[in-house]
């Protein structure tokens, strides 16, 4: 076996057919388990499909009807105003933590600990309910009697209000941990590169620390984008007005539990997947260069 | 005519025993040195000596903590009144920086940005140039350090030696009276070296540029430096022009530091 001669080789390099299709190893396992996969995965949908508690004439009758539509908008408007909302925070929160000053630091520091520590449905029913212990908000300076502005607070805090300030104090502290991470990812040298062409502190952040960041920044960020979206159903808790609130409010009416809950499903996904569509291009377009 | 002989007789950098640590480690003890219009000074020493460090100084990037430096008869990162250093404002050094350039040992060019743009950012942003001028005067650095139509390139798309020659031009964009050179040659493969040494050599044959430039590159210090000055740990150990500092130096440290890197 190992001792091949010279002719020996001769022989086979001969005998190639240099036209004839090279034949493929058959891997006999993976087809097999692939069948096995396939069936499984029908097997699922056909119980469902099939099964008698679903009324899918239902489901699909749900799936455009206004109320959805608009809980499914306003899903959308929370989500939309709270991940723009957690982005600004987020950078001003990582900023701060950077800061030479040690309070801004310890105070950037507090908020992300806690903000990330509390559970969203906790600090949403939290938020919710703040008129129970605050009844009034007003703005001014601290320990005096100088106020710009006051008014109750359940006329300011309304699910949809609460809900969106919910999500935004838990996201951006996530986000500011990604914010973070992407402008210490920046080396040294192009601090000093800027600060050797005269340019400030918010110079250097605006024009060369965050558009580098960026790039580090974009993949998680548009993670963090789609979770806001998905955890953005927990606003139900305080009746957000969101799809789920909505769904969930059909249904107790018409008792299709299950069906409204596959409607909102069905949105939920068709949002995820939109987002993912625009994440990767948004993705696509920063890692140019 | 007499204003005129006074800024002849004044130097463009006067450091005055500057002392500088980090935090328990001090890494500049009692630096005295001049600098004159138009002069190239080149800074030569074994690595750790500080020569970054003082660099760096000069331009405020790092606070100094004993002594003076005075760039064009100004305190760098200090006003006085009423016979007082008061420290200055970030703007305020700002304004300091920008009439001194500076390279770097890697360039540090911003990546996301074209050559151009790399050139022209803190002309239109500090110094109030408008953007066509700048560009326009972007276009003629990029041509006198040799890289006439790369301008729309990024730093990854350019080699080293043609990173640092934007490098160089980005510096001159801001029309500094002094420049500040760190080792600009030391990232490069040798066979890049040349090319930016040769940017450098014009600008030091133009007259009208002050540089100061840490380098390891004697040849470059023999040919083009008016004088040599010798760091070793911390301290300027000796200085002189470039024939007498590196042919027959007096000091013992500077000798043995010639025939390590000869
Ligand atoms: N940011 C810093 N923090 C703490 N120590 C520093 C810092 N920068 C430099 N040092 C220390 O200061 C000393 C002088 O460093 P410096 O970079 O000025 O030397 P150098 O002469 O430029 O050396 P090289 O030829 O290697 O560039 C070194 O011991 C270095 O470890
Ligand atoms: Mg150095």
């Amino acid at each position: 076996m190992t001792n091949v001669s010279i002719t020996d080789a001769k022989d086979v390099r001969e005998q190639i057919d240099p036209d004839a299709a090279v034949v493929p190893v058959r891997h006999w396992g993976r087809l097999l388990l692939s069948v096995v996969v396939a069936l499984l995965v029908l097997q699922v949908f056909w119980s469902f499909a099939t099964n008698p508690f679903i009324h899918w004439e239902v489901v699909a009758s749900f799936l455009l009807a206004p109320t959805i539509l608009k809980g499914l908008l306003a899903t959308l408007e929370i989500s939309v105003i709270a991940v723009v909302l957690s982005t600004v925070i987020a950078v001003v929160v990582a900023v701060m933590r950077m800061s030479k000053s040690v309070v801004l630091s310890t105070v950037a520091f507090g908020y992300v600990f806690v903000f990330r520590g509390i559970p969203l449905i906790v600090l949403l029913i939290l938020v919710g309910n703040i008129g129970l212990f605050m009844k009034q908000v007003s703005l001014g300076i601290p320990f005096t009697d100088i106020t710009f502005f006051s008014a109750p607070t359940n006329r300011i805090f309304t699910p949809f209000v609460a809900s969106i300030i919910g999500l935004s104090l838990c996201a951006s502290a996530y986000m500011s941990e990604i914010v973070r991470g992407g402008l210490l990812s920046i080396g040294r040298g192009q601090y000093q590169a800027a600060m050797a062409l005269g340019m400030d502190g918010r110079q250097t952040l605006r024009y060369i620390l965050l558009p580098q960041a960026m790039r580090v920044i974009v993949p998680p960020m548009g993670n963090e984008f789609i979770t806001t979206i998905k955890m953005s159903a927990l606003v139900a808790v305080i009746a957000g007005g969101d799809l789920l609130t909505v769904a969930q409010s059909i249904s107790g009416v018409n008792y299709r539990t299950i069906e409204m809950l596959f409607v909102a499903t069905f949105w939920y996904l068709a949002v995820v997947a939109a987002s993912s569509i625009i994440q990767h291009f948004v993705e696509r377009f920063t890692a140019e260069k | 005519m007499s204003e005129k002989r006074e800024e002849m007789q004044n130097p463009v950098v006067e450091i005055n025993g500057v002392n500088k640590s980090y935090g328990h480690h001090q890494v500049l003890y009692d630096i005295d040195l001049t600098v004159d219009r138009g002069e190239t000074v080149c800074v030569i020493g074994p690595s750790g000596s500080g020569k970054s460090t003082l660099l760096r100084c000069i331009n405020f990037l790092e606070e100094i903590d004993a002594g003076q430096i005075w760039v064009n008869d100004t305190l760098i990162g200090y006003r006085v009144a009423n016979g007082r250093l008061h420290e200055m404002r970030e703007r305020e050094a700002c304004k300091q920086r920008v009439d001194i350039g500076m390279v770097f040992q890697h360039f540090n060019l911003f990546p996301h940005m074209t050559a151009l743009q790399n050139i022209t950012l803190s002309p239109v942003l500090n110094k109030g140039v408008p953007k066509a001028e700048a560009r326009a005067h972007g276009l003629e650095l990029l041509e006198r350090v040799g890289l006439k139509g790369r301008e729309n390139h990024y730093p990854s798309q350019l080699s080293g030696g043609q990173q640092q020659r934007v490098a160089i031009a980005r510096a001159l964009a801001m029309k500094p009276f002094l420049m500040l050179f760190d080792e600009p040659t030391s990232a490069l493969d040798p066979e890049l070296v040349g090319e930016v040494l040769s940017v450098m050599r014009d600008l030091a044959k133009s007259g009208s540029m002050t540089l100061i430039v840490v380098t390891h590159e004697i040849g470059f210090a023999r040919e083009v430096g008016d004088r040599v000055v010798f760091m070793d740990e911390g301290r300027v150990v000796e200085i002189g022009p470039p024939e007498k500092l590196l042919d027959s130096p007096k000091e013992e440290r500077t000798k043995a530091f010639l025939s390590a890197v000869l």
